[in-house]
């Protein structure tokens, strides 16, 4: 065709702002994480944490919900540059984390300063609470190490 | 042991949103520049006979270069509507509404667009209808170029 000029473009944002209902299991777990108590759920295998309604492995339903420490060990990690909306300002790590007494592995960001060289597997970490908690997995900023 | 276990939560935000950069390519670049000065440009394949309003570089269908861009006056017949009657979150336009494929006489495609000056309950399939394009200082590389369309008048495709 005729002398192309260069290609069009323009910036698109998609957005839905969804609500997701949760659930009473979980919704107690958040409910502890807005009073700064990590909950997790007892089943056959041990304390889940974070808690489900159901067993993954066999369906059954789970019973009641128990107060645990807000102390873990790193089973796994991801170190990751921070962007914008990360709950960490400076490059972090995501992570599996084994809630102490308990079974399951919660997600969440460690924070050691900025340095990958201080994330290995089996570090113990502590939550770090924010002081305005509204029952979102936010309300831990993020992990920290203890030891 | 008594366990006092936390009120619940209900619901949490659980918004999605994703930025992205639209590049439109050089074939729908003419098309939109098109718009922005009210021409409709359409091209076709010199090996199907299919004509493209948008139309890209290549015939979807046979893979050559289609030929030389020509213009469309837009006017059409509607091959499928909607009636929108229903709000949701960004909604620029109060319900109800008709959204219609037009199928621009000359075009073997089909736009997208607003069909409205017409009570939704008259709308039907093979409606004729005309593009009603923006003043002047809104034009814009965009097919918001065109307000919407209309029900063909006799006379000219602009008002």
């Amino acid at each position: 065709m005729t002398g192309t000029a260069e290609s069009l473009s323009a910036p698109y944002t998609v957005e839905f702002p969804f609500e997701r209902t949760v659930g009473p299991t979980i919704g107690t777990f958040l409910g502890g994480l807005r009073d700064g108590q990590l909950y997790g759920v007892r089943t056959e295998r041990g304390v889940l944490c974070p808690p489900l309604e159901f067993e993954p492995g066999t369906g059954a339903e789970t019973g009641e919900l128990v107060p645990v420490a807000d102390t873990g060990t790193v089973t796994s990690w991801t170190w990751v540059p921070s962007r914008e909306g990360d709950p960490v300002p400076h490059d972090f790590a995501w992570a599996l984390i084994a809630i102490d007494g308990t079974i399951g592995a919660l997600f969440h960001a460690v924070d050691v300063d900025g340095d990958s060289g201080r994330m290995t597997t089996g570090m113990r970490v502590r939550a770090r609470w924010r002081t305005e908690r509204v029952g979102q997995l936010s309300d831990i900023e993020c992990f920290e190490v203890t030891s | 042991m008594t366990n006092v276990l936390p009120e619940p939560v209900t619901t949490i935000p659980n918004p999605f949103r994703m930025d992205y950069t639209y590049v439109a390519g050089a074939g729908r670049s003419m098309f939109l520049r098109g718009l922005a000065e009210r021409k409709l440009i359409a091209r076709r394949c010199a090996g199907c006979g299919q004509v493209y309003l948008p139309p890209p570089e290549f015939c979807s269908r046979c893979l050559t270069e289609l030929e030389a861009p020509f213009e469309l006056d837009g006017r059409g017949a509607i091959s499928t509507f909607c009636v929108v009657s229903f709000p949701f979150p960004g909604q620029r336009i109060d319900p109800p509404y008709v959204v219609a494929h037009i199928q621009p006489h000359g075009a073997g495609t089909r736009l997208m667009h607003l069909v409205r000056e017409i009570e939704p309950e008259d709308v039907h399939i093979g409606l004729e209808v005309e593009p009603v394009w923006v003043p002047d200082d809104e034009l814009d590389t965009s097919l918001l170029s065109i307000s919407h369309f209309r029900p063909t008048t006799e006379g000219g495709a602009d008002a």
